[in-house]
């Protein structure tokens, strides 16, 4: 009897060893990561970071360009163009001011047994913009497009 | 004493008076506000007012503005001649932009709101222009 329990501890003891042994034969892959590619948008983003931040007694130069449809009910090409140049100068302005004072984000989500039934985003903007210069408007096919400009120096915003 | 070609301080002088007077009596105190709404990148609703100051305003004239006036003493009938140039000269003042953005279920709808605030300008109206300023 005492023979037997020691043979079956001496078995499952070689039992483990030889698990143990196999596990370390078949090593799990390792996912090989590639230096560049993480350090190359690290250093992008720093560039634009650099270009984008205001310095003393440096001007900035901000250049957008807005679109704006005309409605279909028009009278004549002439009121077409008046009313989308308009929408298109606002379009600019927003997104002027969208770069300059930011934009406030708001999202919801509503779920349901695990499956997305409404999915809600809200933007909003609001700043006083003075200063900017219209450069150049285009007109094609019922579009307009207006390219804006403003300069900004660090002294419109010192306090 | 004076020249064979007359006294040329005294004259200017006279004719400086002269045109002071003429400007003053023709000036007047204008309330101006200015807004309208694109919805969805088409202009919705545009809404211009002028009206005569009620009581005398206040500030400094900047920012002036020329318009032709082909001897009309109407403000209204002037800038709806000069309507491009008017409205530039409003955007070079500033403007209160409200911008509202809505994504519901990838769905976008927009509403921008571009404000020009009420603002008191002075307008003296004369021959053949009317000078604009904002009183600040």
């Amino acid at each position: 009897m005492k023979y037997s329990i020691a043979l079956l501890t001496l078995l499952s003891a070689a039992s483990f060893a030889a698990q143990t042994a196999v596990t370390k034969i078949t090593p799990m892959p390792t996912q090989k990561v590639n230096p560049l590619k993480t350090s190359c948008p690290k250093q992008h983003e720093t560039s634009y970071l650099q270009s984008a931040v205001l310095k003393q007694n440096k001007q900035l130069l901000i250049s957008v360009v807005g679109q704006g449809v005309a409605p279909t009910n028009t009278s004549s090409p002439a009121q077409a163009y008046a009313l989308a140049k308009r929408a298109a100068v606002a379009d600019a302005y927003r997104l002027i001011a969208e770069k300059v004072k930011g934009v406030k984000v708001d999202g919801q989500d509503y779920i349901k047994n695990m499956m997305v039934k409404r999915s809600t985003i809200r933007t909003f903007v609001s700043a006083m913009v003075k200063n900017a210069n219209v450069v150049e408007t285009t007109f094609k096919e019922g579009l307009c497009e207006v390219e804006m400009e403003i300069m900004l120096s660090h002294s419109q915003f010192a306090q | 004493m004076r020249s064979r070609d007359g006294n040329h301080a005294f004259s200017l002088s006279i004719c400086a008076i002269i045109l002071f007077y003429s400007l003053a009596l023709s000036a007047g105190e204008y309330l101006i506000s200015y807004r309208y709404i694109v919805k969805d990148t088409i202009i919705y609703n545009e809404v211009l007012n002028i009206s005569h100051a009620m009581h005398k305003c206040y500030g400094n004239p900047s920012n002036i503005l020329f318009l032709e006036t082909d001897s009309s003493k109407n403000l209204k009938q002037i800038i709806a001649k000069n309507d491009e140039k008017f409205r530039n000269y409003l955007f070079k003042l500033g403007l209160q932009i409200e911008h509202q953005e809505e994504t519901i279920n990838l769905q976008n709808t927009s509403t921008t709101i571009i404000t020009f605030k009420t603002t008191c300008f002075k307008v003296d109206f004369n021959e053949n222009f009317a000078k604009i300023a904002a009183l600040k």
